[in-house]
């Protein structure tokens, strides 16, 4: 019916949607296809093969070989999504300008991230892991000690975000919160920025770090950091982890407390 | 006369100044109070309060202090006093725009002045003369107020000014640029078609013959069925086919009407008009914008320029402010790289390679869609020649279809194979357009080979045809009148007649449509590409797992150099069909009508401003020298069809001639005194010709020299500012340093 140089003629706009999105279709063939497979063969899930692949090949106690391995990992095996060398250095940077005493990490799911913040806290920080699922926050875990990390600087708890922040003050004695890291589901940065703030954690010049908020992106968290005026912001760009093509960013945002 | 006694000198003190004249106005003399009010810029207490700020003190009609002067003297010393007032008034207010003063002041010093000349002007012209002066004055004054409303009124009649800031002050120039290019556009295509609706639509229409009163008018009986369908009707066949609107309807009488009107000249004169009026108005803007230029000086200041002359004050939204503001900062980023770069060269071999390999990838995407359009001809002709009804639209139309689609598809392909090549954005730009022009030329041109097939073909068609009809006619006459004889010709109905082929006609039904189809497409492409996506981006946002507004759809950019190429093209298939189609001009109109009106709504809809912004103001005459060789290529073919292929026998203004240009030898025989023949022809004599043409590559040798002279010069009085400004700094540096030395 439609003859096929009509058909010919939508060739080079094919090609242009392949060539200009390529590093979303390699992202999708890694992320996807390729863990999709692996489950099937190995009948692990992605985090336990990681962190098989990191105690065979990384020094204990040395969160810089941890990390390293971790990273080799991700891009050379398969893909998690851990904040990644890259915008590691952009928090290292910051912690290292901060130096926090309370921290608090929403979202651990690895640990890459918890030894990431743990190595460039100052003596006599304490870092507040939170991890959702259960069966991950096991092996973040044992990466966690693995790294060298006692419990005196990482405690790790299992249980969903929103549960935890309203206790935080109660339970785990907290006065003030110096650095939030957000690395966990997008939709709910906002509604935990939220808690947050209602939980009275933040303090004048804490620092939130928003990790992921261009792709996949948490529009409705950026659109209420925007508007409520309580944060001086800024987008750190930078590309995806293990990624290049894609860009992504980190928001720093800096409570001001209310005028 | 020669002392004053006591009570004349208190009377008679005209111009003498007493405690309270002095204290209420004095011109010269100074006080304390004077001199902290009167100086040039300071001023008193209350005077700042006030906000007055007006130099000039007021001068007081007395303030002279001399008492030997007469009358006459006097007030002859006063008038010219007051008149260098008013003189000095005007003067500032005519300069009081430049003045770096902030607005509210300047407005106050506006006010006062002028009503400080409004009060002493009448009192200026002398005695008898002062009725006439006052007189004068008003109508002057008039004058002005009436050009200053008609400047207003012609500002206000000014199409689509309104439309065109807003999207300035949104988008920035570059876009506006576009806008601003359409509308020219649009200013040149309505003179366009005035010309052959007036002189060519409307002579035919209302003084030529009816339609059905012959052949060529009439539609033939075997379409009559069908000729009033939409499909055939939006396929500029049946009815429109034989009207106005094409080549083939126009009769080649000589002259038509009451007024005795030339139409067949007409028709060839306008033709030649369009021609010539639209290479006058390239020329003459490209002319005006080439001493725009100004010629900057790129190499020197870059930082300086950068840092004093980026900003844009046209823009008036905030979400452009931001995004001007991270262009900038990301120009000079790259600015300071590019000069660390320029130091070192590192890797220029696969910088190189890599450039070969996309201009290698380019052509072959040039050359497969030029085939694809050959392949695509040839398969329409060889449907032409078994019948059209047989074959669905959308083969009918393929042409038309795979024309447009590649127009619109294959420059997103450059775009993205450019990335290979890392260039400065804007030779980036420059390259894609170049790219754009190539791909658009060479569809353009394989299109018009095709077509010349098909003329061939339809002019072996008339001579069988002629044949025919000779044949027919003979049979008609024998069948009827069996005898010698003088009776009438029997009326046969037109639309029974066998015709000949009208290739002229077949040509410009193929502009139209392929014109119709472009329109089509773009806003398709519009409809789809930018109001659907922005759409979906919209609305999906709420409930997709990334972020669809800054990830992958995301809201489309304006895309300047695609859309103003496609204009310039399409305005280049408009010149090359005008002349077969009349109605082409009228079609254009109403597609740029339309044109901006969908597209400033979809701009201000569905875009977002560019995240890099740069200035195309550089680019404005690079479009006009593109649509200067459009016009030249354009023009090509229709002069090639119009010298070299003699006209149908039985259609159009021209049937009956060998050739379309003998028209002009016609009327110089028929309608001109015979010394004017003579005339013409001893000039178009190529004896006289020659040597004009040699005079004239002489004088365009002698202003390009000429102009490269000044160009020098320009140059080097630049360059001794630079060094005069350089040693001014230097001595200005010394002399500053000599006192911290000592």
């Amino acid at each position: 019916m439609v003859s096929g140089a009509i058909v010919l003629a939508f060739l080079p706009l094919v090609l242009t949607f392949i060539i200009r999105y390529r590093y979303y279709f390699v992202l999708f063939y890694r992320a996807v296809l390729v863990r999709i497979w692996y489950d099937c063969k190995t009948g692990l899930s992605r985090e336990e093969r990681a962190f098989q692949y990191v105690l065979t090949h990384a020094t204990p106690g040395d969160p810089e070989s941890i990390l390293e391995t971790f990273d080799l990992w991700c891009s050379t095996v398969e893909f998690i999504s851990n904040i990644g060398p890259k915008k590691g250095k952009i928090m290292d940077r910051i912690l290292s300008e901060h130096c926090p005493l309370n921290v608090l990490e929403l979202g651990s799911h690895c640990g890459y991230s918890t030894v990431r913040i743990a190595r460039a806290l100052p003596l006599g920080a304490r870092l507040y892991s939170v991890e959702m699922d259960a069966r991950n926050a096991a092996i973040a875990e044992k990466v966690i000690r693995l790294a060298g990390f006692d419990d005196d600087m990482v405690e790790l708890i299992v249980s969903p975000s929103d549960e935890v922040i309203p206790k935080l003050r109660s339970e785990y004695g907290l006065e003030r919160l110096d650095l939030v890291f957000m690395d966990h589901w997008k939709k709910c940065y906002r509604n935990d920025l939220q808690a947050l703030e209602g939980s009275g954690l933040l303090g004048k010049g804490s620092v939130v770090l928003a990790d992921n908020v261009l792709f996949p992106g948490a529009p409705n968290f950026l659109k209420h950091v925007r508007k409520s005026g309580l944060y001086e912001w800024k987008i750190h760009r930078a590309t995806l982890e293990y990624s290049k093509g894609i860009r992504d960013g980190m928001a720093e945002l800096v409570y001001q407390g209310i005028k | 006369e020669r002392g004053r006694g006591k009570r004349e000198r208190k009377r008679g003190r005209k111009r003498g100044r007493g405690k309270r004249e002095r204290k209420r106005g004095r011109k010269r003399g100074r006080g304390k109070r004077e001199r902290k009010r009167g100086r040039k810029r300071g001023r008193g207490k209350r005077e700042r309060k006030r906000g007055k700020c007006c130099r000039l003190p007021s001068p007081s009609p007395c303030c002279f202090s001399s008492e030997q002067e007469s009358p006459d003297e006097q007030e002859e010393n006063e008038l010219e006093k007051l008149k260098e007032a008013v003189d000095d008034r005007k003067k500032l207010i005519s300069t009081l725009r430049g003045k770096p003063l902030p607005m509210t002041r300047k407005l106050q010093t506006l006010r006062e002045s002028q009503e400080f000349v409004e009060k002493y002007e009448g009192a200026i012209g002398k005695g008898k003369g002062r009725k006439l002066y006052a007189y004068k004055v008003m109508m002057l004054k008039k004058w002005m107020k009436f050009q200053r409303d008609f400047e207003n009124f012609k500002t206000a009649c000014i199409p689509w000014e309104m439309k065109i800031k807003e999207i300035e002050s949104h988008f920035g120039s570059s876009v506006a640029s576009y806008f601003l290019f359409l509308r020219w556009m649009y200013g040149i295509n309505m003179i366009l078609f005035g010309l052959t609706f007036g002189l060519v639509m409307v002579p035919e229409a209302l003084m030529g013959m009816p339609y059905g009163s012959m052949p060529r008018k009439t539609v033939p009986r075997a379409e009559e069925a069908n000729a009033m369908d939409f499909a055939v009707l939006w396929d500029f066949g049946g009815y429109a086919q034989y009207s106005v609107l094409f080549y083939g309807y126009y009769n080649s009488q000589r002259t038509i009407g009451w007024l005795k009107f030339r139409m067949p000249l007409s028709y060839f004169l306008v033709g030649v008009g369009t021609v010539a009026y639209s290479y006058m108005v390239v020329i003459r803007t490209m002319a005006r914008n080439a001493n725009e230029d100004g010629g900057g000086d790129n190499n020197c200041f870059n930082f300086s320029w950068k840092m004093f002359t980026s900003w844009d004050y046209l823009i008036g939204n905030p979400e452009t402010a931001d995004n001007k503001f991270a262009s900038i900062t990301t120009s000079f980023k790259e600015a300071i790289l590019e000069e660390q770069e320029s130091r070192k060269d590192d890797n220029i071999h696969l910088t190189r390679f890599l450039r070969v390999l996309a201009n290698f990838l380019v052509l072959c995407c040039l050359a497969g869609s030029g085939y694809l359009i050959y392949f695509v001809v040839r398969r329409s002709q060889k449907f032409a020649l078994e019948g059209l009804e047989s074959h669905t639209w959308w083969e009918r139309n393929e042409v038309n279809m795979v024309m447009s689609l590649l127009g619109m598809f294959c420059p997103m392909l450059f775009d993205v194979i450019s990335t290979l090549e890392n260039y400065h954005p804007r030779i980036a730009l420059q390259w894609q357009l170049g790219r754009i022009f190539a791909l658009f030329l060479g569809n353009l041109y394989t299109f018009i080979i095709a077509l010349m097939d098909e003329i061939n073909l339809k002019r072996e068609e008339e001579e069988m045809v002629k044949l025919n009809m000779t044949i027919w006619e003979a049979g008609l006459y024998n069948e009827t009148v069996g005898v010698n004889s003088t009776t009438p010709p029997i009326a046969i109905h037109p639309a029974d007649i066998p015709r000949g082929p009208c290739w002229e006609t077949m040509v410009g039904q193929e502009f139209v449509r392929l014109i119709v189809s472009d329109t089509m497409t773009t806003y398709i492409m519009l409809l789809i590409g930018d109001f659907l996506r922005a759409v979906l981006v919209r609305f999906l946002n709420y409930c997709w797992c990334w972020d669809l507004e800054a990830g992958f759809p995301s809201y489309s950019e304006f895309d300047v150099s695609g859309n103003v190429l496609g204009l310039i093209f399409n305005q280049g298939m408009i010149w090359m069909g005008a002349f077969y189609a009349p109605c082409l001009p009228a079609l254009n109109v109403l597609r740029l009508h339309v044109s901006m009106y969908l597209q400033c709504w979809a701009v201000m809809c569905c875009n977002v401003p560019q995240e890099r912004v740069f200035k195309a103001s550089g680019s404005n005459n690079f479009y006009m020298a593109m649509l200067l060789v459009i016009l030249f290529l354009s023009t090509l073919p229709a002069i090639y069809t119009i010298v070299s292929i003699p006209p149908s026998f039985d259609c159009g203004p021209f049937s009956g001639k060998s050739r379309m240009f003998d028209v002009i030898q016609e009327t110089l025989e028929s309608d001109f005194p015979a010394w004017f023949g003579k005339v013409f022809s001893y000039a178009s004599n190529p004896g006289l010709v020659l040597p004009f043409l040699l005079l004239m590559v002489l004088a365009i040798y002698y202003l390009q020299s000429t102009s490269k002279s000044y160009k020098q010069a320009n140059l080097e009085l630049k360059k001794k500012l630079q060094t005069v400004s350089h040693d001014n700094h230097v001595s200005a540096i010394i002399l500053c340093a000599i006192p911290a030395l000592t």
